[in-house]
């Protein structure tokens, strides 16, 4: 038996309608009495696919589409045009067995509830994902153990800090074992050192649950850490689709070369100089003349040291971005 | 007292504009207090069509005393209450300090932070009730009655601020009483009518636990040209010490207050 | 089935942990609850101490009896659907909800019937203090009480079933608490809580008649505080199934189409 991919996407397309709204106080007055409705286009033409046990990481800067998209893998919304099967199923309809199967984790304040502690909401949601007793007692122990929620489950919710609550509401949402996994900027404000711990956390589930996991984030950390593949959306169409380190490539025509040298010079004539400490300089060098530069760096001056670098991710991306932005 | 005014109305014109942006806002307090009118008025016409004289109050007296119920209400509603919500938010929440650190009286402050400038309808319909009243009843009140009228709304406004400011820094020993403002709201309900057709135990609650009768039925005797003189001088000095009794114990409460949290 | 029971077991244990942390406020929603049956009390006992003892057939202690009776029947009915859809729908948290797999309403049955347990000793002492205090006269029969128990819980589901549905308009509406506003004064009116529905004018009367409010608060009460005749219980019961099929029928309609709206326009 060949296996169901994970997501299938097939010119993915939503649009909503919204009403606009202008500054000032004569608008303000005007829209007591009528409104403008405007079209957007939230997610226009998304083609993908995602094999069982991928970690995907999807990019884009606020409102490009990520969590529209989510949301429509995981049945919230209904697309405008397109085609969505996740597991083989149509999200949209929201199937009962479609459901025990995926997790979708989106910011605070989900299913755990407020005032009782943690470890009652889990007890629900062993009864609403009928996850039998021996099933749910292995997976709470070792999530417990993973995200080292011992500690935290008897206490109420309120009283958690926000690392902690994420953690919990995690936890909370793969007692029933999903295979799909969505998650909408799992560590979002929260420290270093819970990023990390959710980082791993999630790479050890997919490693030893084989699940699928698409998540979105604005940490290029999380993604340079979890993910060989990103989805690059802007303006609700797909930049890019492929392995992170081809992303630099394809996206940068620009290397860095450090250099060091034995004595200060001028290396104007050479490439951008992007910064110049004692006697280290960085240059920023087209790719197709990267071979070049080098060559004559060495020859011509007295150089102790030099690499060719790629830009950082980050940078990488951020000019996407604003490129996009410009045109 | 003008810096007071001053700062009340910048208060005023903030809420204004952030109000505007909520086109809703505006149809909805239009509803919801022609709803809240309708259902008072059905309910007195329904009464009164099986009775011509409740306890002594007649229909248009009874209008009389609506009147003052949505004038009165609305007025708590619109500078008293918002405020004080706002306080048992800020004191839940930790962010009372802010208001503190201001150079002007907290208690002032927190006051009149916020305004929910729609509730002035309600105040407008309770004005119009009044005269519809009088107008109805074919005699106006003397200048004497209005006096007392004047008084007694002022004092009553009074004493039903010092309730709630004391209902409301109850919250800085009993944190989770969310809701405490609530016991005045439902009791306000009360109001409605005149507090001697309760039974003696209510009646008691309502004028002297929840001083509801002070706030409605004293200045509707007034118009009515039932208010002893007796009655008058008790409010007038009730509403001075309920004043003077709300303030010590807020002081004694932002005493407390900045003990705990240092 | 099995599975359902099992959730709502726990359903019911996390809504009582979750109310019992606001126990004060409980006590202070029960002012409200015990305000206005005392007030109906001393307004319709003042009319009818002025109309010489009795006004339509009711004493003082007879309307005690009837305004006591309702408050326990809207105790038992009463809902907060309306402001639960409109906030959850507000803030986002109604998405959650859609993801399990068991469908929603079920977790509001069991906080509603989790507050009612809760909240049963405190209305029963309410209940006995205006019993007291305004002399109610009423000793119910077993046969009574046999009729009242079914009728409650009819009435429970009919209320249930219309103010879920309602709520439901909260996918199409952002300000629902206008309408919401609206339903609980037609309610107050045509279903027996403010007065007893021979009160009302006669045009009001006839229309009552063709609604189904008063299935859902005076029928009921009227069980428990006078009795009625073997004819009246019947119609009653008649009237209180086929208004809730007809709901249950509106709520599923309702629901599938405010769903549609609702993954539409972003969940």
């Amino acid at each position: 038996m060949t296996a169901v991919a994970a997501v299938n996407v097939v010119h993915l397309r939503k649009v909503y309608r919204v009403y606009e709204r202008e500054a000032g106080l004569g608008a303000a007055l005007r829209a007591l009495f009528q409104r403008q409705m405007q079209e957007i286009v939230g997610v226009d033409d998304l083609t993908f696919t995602i094999e069982p046990g991928e970690i995907i990481g999807f990019l884009g800067p606020n409102g490009a589409g990520k969590t529209t998209t989510l949301k429509m893998l995981a049945g919230l919304l209904y697309p405008s045009a397109g085609e969505v099967r996740v597991l083989g199923y149509i999200p949209w309809r929201r199937e009962r067995a479609f459901l025990r199967q995926i997790a979708l984790v989106m910011g605070q304040r989900q299913q755990l509830i407020w005032d009782i502690p943690v470890i009652d909401s889990f007890e629900l949601n062993r009864a609403i994902y009928r996850i039998p007793p021996a099933q749910y007692r292995r997976m709470l122990d070792e999530l417990a153990d993973l995200l080292e929620l011992a500690p935290l489950l008897h206490k109420p919710v309120r009283n958690l800090s926000l690392g902690e609550r994420m953690k919990c509401e995690i936890a909370g949402s793969l007692l029933h074992r999903p295979q799909v996994l969505f998650l909408d900027e799992p560590t979002i404000g929260l420290d270093i050192v819970m990023q990390r711990r959710i980082r791993d956390f999630i790479r050890e589930y997919n490693r030893r649950t084989g699940a699928t996991v698409l998540l979105t984030s604005h940490y290029m950390a999380d993604v340079e850490a979890l993910c060989r593949r990103v989805i690059l959306i802007h303006h609700g169409t797909m930049l890019f689709d492929g392995d992170l380190t081809r992303l630099v490539e394809r996206f940068s025509p620009y290397k860095t070369i450090v250099v060091r040298l034995e004595e200060p010079a001028d290396l104007r004539p050479y490439g951008e100089v992007l910064s110049q400490s004692e006697d280290q300089i960085t240059l920023r060098v087209p790719k197709s003349a990267v071979a070049r530069a080098t060559a004559r760096l060495l020859t011509d001056l007295p150089v102790l040291d030099l690499s060719v670098e790629d830009p950082p991710i980050e940078t990488v991306i951020e000019q996407i971005f604003t490129q996009e932005e410009v045109v | 007292m003008r810096t007071y005014l001053r700062l009340l109305w910048t208060f005023f014109r903030v809420s204004i504009l952030g109000e505007l942006a909520y086109r809703a806002s505006f149809w909805l307090q239009i509803v919801e207090s022609l709803i809240d009118l309708g259902t008072a008025l059905a309910f007195v016409s329904v009464v009164f069509s099986y009775t011509r004289v409740l306890n002594g109050w007649s229909a248009d007296e009874l209008l009389t005393l609506i009147g003052v119920y949505f004038l009165i209400g609305g007025a708590i509603n619109m500078i008293i209450m918002p405020g004080m919500n706002r306080l048992i938010e800020q004191v839940r929440q930790g962010t009372l300090d802010y208001v503190l650190t201001r150079p002007e009286d907290a208690q002032l402050l927190v006051s009149i932070q916020q305004i929910d400038m729609w509730k002035l309808l309600d105040v407008l319909l309770g004005m119009a009730l009044l005269v519809g009243a009088m107008l109805w009843h074919g005699s106006l009140p003397g200048p004497l009655q209005l006096l007392a009228f004047a008084l007694t709304l002022l004092a009553g406004a009074v004493i039903i601020y010092s309730f709630v400011l004391f209902l409301a820094t109850l919250s800085f020993w009993y944190v989770r009483m969310e809701n405490i403002l609530v016991i005045f709201e439902s009791m306000y309900e009360a109001g409605r009518w005149p507090v001697d057709i309760y039974p003696g135990w209510l009646r008691a609650i309502l004028t002297f636990v929840v001083p509801v009768a002070f706030a409605v039925t004293v200045p509707a005797e007034a118009l009515t040209a039932r208010l002893t003189w007796l009655v008058l001088a008790g409010t007038l000095l009730l509403a001075a010490l309920a004043l003077l009794a709300s303030r010590l114990f807020w002081r004694f409460a932002i005493r407390y207050y900045s003990g705990a949290s240092a | 089935m099995t599975h359902l029971i099992a959730v709502y077991r726990q359903q019911l244990k996390t809504a009582i942990a979750e109310q019992l942390q606001y126990r004060a406020a409980l006590v202070i929603w029960l002012i409200e609850v015990a305000l206005g049956p005392a007030v109906s009390i001393s307004v319709w006992s003042t009319v009818a101490r002025n109309e010489g003892g009795e006004v339509n057939g009711y004493s003082p202690s007879g309307f005690a009896a009837y305004f006591i009776a309702t408050m326990l029947v809207n105790y038992a009915t009463q809902t907060w659907v309306f402001w639960e859809f409109s906030r959850r729908v507000r803030e986002g948290e109604f998405s959650p909800l859609l993801l399990r797999p068991v469908h929603p309403i079920h977790a509001d049955i069991a906080q509603h019937l989790a507050y009612k347990i809760l909240m049963l000793p405190v209305i029963g002492l309410v209940t006995l203090i205006l019993w007291l205090a305004f002399h109610a006269g009423f000793t119910p029969s077993t046969a009574n009480l046999a009729t009242f128990l079914p009728a409650l819980l009819l009435a429970f589901a009919l209320r249930f079933t219309l103010e879920w549905t309602l709520a439901l308009l909260a996918f199409w509406l952002t300000q629902v608490n206008v309408i919401n506003q609206l339903y609980v004064v037609v309610v107050l009116f045509l279903s027996g809580q403010l007065l007893p529905l021979s009160f009302l004018p006669a045009p009001l009367q006839a229309v009552t008649a063709w609604l189904p409010f008063q299935w859902m608060v005076a029928f009921p009460a009227q069980l428990l505080s006078t009795g009625l005749s073997a004819q009246a219980v019947v119609t009653g019961f008649l009237a209180q199934l086929i208004w809730l099929l007809l709901g249950l029928g509106l709520l599923s309609l309702t629901w599938r189409r405010g769903l549609k709206r609702y993954t539409a326009v972003g969940g």
